[in-house]
């Protein structure tokens, strides 16, 4: 009986540790698993960290995400190595009894502001994004989107006889 | 040949691929699609679907794809909430909201396994693709549902996310059963790794609403855009940064 607490407390504070040890390695954490900036744009560069300073926080991670496939990698910006900049930073997800684990941190002003635990497993085991909530858009020109090199079209699905007047057929006659 | 565009399951799949398509994997292709059809469609009299809406024969006697398809279609609904389901008002076992995306992705395999690398496929605007196009990503324009012949935006199809599905009341009616009164969005785009997940997602979020949008972008590594009544857009926050709609 007593044996089964000391275990169980054992495995708790493994648990902590984990968290924690997240939380200290954070500054150099390359394999943030948040989604958007692992998403393999090949016209991204990943952010760059610096390897001689381990309190360098990795860029936050919507400025390293706001590029789109078409601007140029030289865009993509890095946290100074001095202070601690602005923004939200995820650290890697450790692995623990209760699921995936991962840490995100506010910091505003300069300092430390929120510590969130993110469960990162979903019930396929596939991590999250963090928040990726609908926010209402703009309908931009229409214009920038019909100049768009596109290649395909999505809409909702059409009969053998709408295909006809369908952009996607003025697609295929175009040969793309 | 680069360029394919064929009938099947009642719309039209247009296939392009980098490479040139060998006759023989276009056959493949369009068996992938045919195949699924003659089973699972409830328009032909004669396929295994349409013998067990009648009664002539029993769902434990059906084959084991057609039991495998089932079970899907009921985890899709448990996933969604019952805003999806495989079950018509009249109580007929119809698996048309995930047949055509088997399809895509048993086509899309057959493409994989015979060495095409970068391709697209839209079957009636859901949109598989792998690799990428010549000198860019995959871009896919994704229709205003107000004027169809216009393009509301353009996304990118960045690995993992490849599948693109559109669900809307404006092509073929009032299709969808809607599970809210509210009937708040008139067409409804995901953007995920599946074009299963894809598919039936929009179809889900179509007919439940936002509550459901906001639940499914919550817990599962996918993208959404609607359009409700009103002609107002949402778009999550990473398809946002990467599509042409601009932020409110």
């Amino acid at each position: 009986m007593r044996k089964r607490a000391v275990y169980a407390s054992i495995l708790s504070s493994a648990a902590v540790l984990a968290v924690g040890w997240q939380i200290g390695t954070m500054g150099t954490a390359q394999t943030s698993v948040v989604a958007a900036t692992t998403a393999s744009d090949p016209a991204t560069t990943p952010p760059s960290t610096s390897g001689s300073n381990g309190a360098t926080a990795e860029a936050p991670s919507d400025t390293t995400t706001t590029d789109t496939p078409t601007t140029p990698p030289d865009t993509t910006t890095t946290a100074p190595a001095t202070a601690a900049t602005d923004g939200t930073y995820t650290g890697a997800s450790a692995s623990t009894r209760f699921g995936n684990v991962q840490v995100q941190i506010t910091v505003a002003g300069g300092q430390l502001t929120e510590v969130t635990a993110l469960q990162l497993t979903d019930s396929d085991g596939k991590s999250v994004q963090i928040s990726n909530r609908a926010a209402p858009v703009l309908r931009e020109e229409a214009l920038t989107a019909q100049s768009a090199a596109i290649q395909t079209v999505s809409g909702a699905t059409y009969t053998s006889e709408a295909y006809i007047t369908s952009l996607q057929s003025a697609l295929d006659q175009a040969g793309l | 040949m680069a360029d394919v565009v064929f009938n099947t399951m009642g719309t039209t799949v247009s296939l392009h691929s980098l490479t040139e398509l060998a006759e023989p994997d276009v056959l493949a292709v369009r068996e992938a699609f045919a195949r699924l059809d003659r089973q699972f469609s409830l328009y032909r009299a004669d396929s295994e679907a349409s013998r067990i809406a009648r009664g002539e024969r029993r769902l434990t006697a059906s084959t084991s794809e057609f039991r495998e398809a089932y079970a899907r279609a009921i985890e899709w609904r448990e996933l969604t909430m019952g805003a999806f389901t495989p079950h018509r008002p009249d109580g007929v076992i119809d698996l048309s909201g995930i047949v055509k995306a088997m399809a895509i992705t048993a086509a899309g395999d057959e493409l994989r396994g015979r060495g095409y690398d970068d391709w697209i496929l839209n079957a009636g605007g859901d949109i598989l693709v792998a690799g990428n196009a010549a000198d860019s990503l995959w871009l896919a324009g994704i229709v205003d549902p107000a004027d169809r012949a216009a393009l509301l935006c353009s996304v990118p199809l960045i690995a993992p996310w490849q599948a693109l599905a559109t669900s809307g009341t404006a092509e073929r009616g009032e299709h969808v059963w809607r599970t809210s009164t509210a009937a708040e969005f008139v067409q409804v785009t995901v953007l995920a790794a599946t074009i299963e997940e894809a598919d039936v997602l929009a179809t889900a979020i179509l007919s439940a609403g936002c509550t459901l949008r906001d639940d499914v972008l919550d817990c599962r590594d996918v993208d959404v855009i609607t359009v409700d009544r009103e002609g107002q857009i949402t778009a999550s926050q990473r398809v946002s940064r990467h599509s042409t709609l601009v932020s409110a």
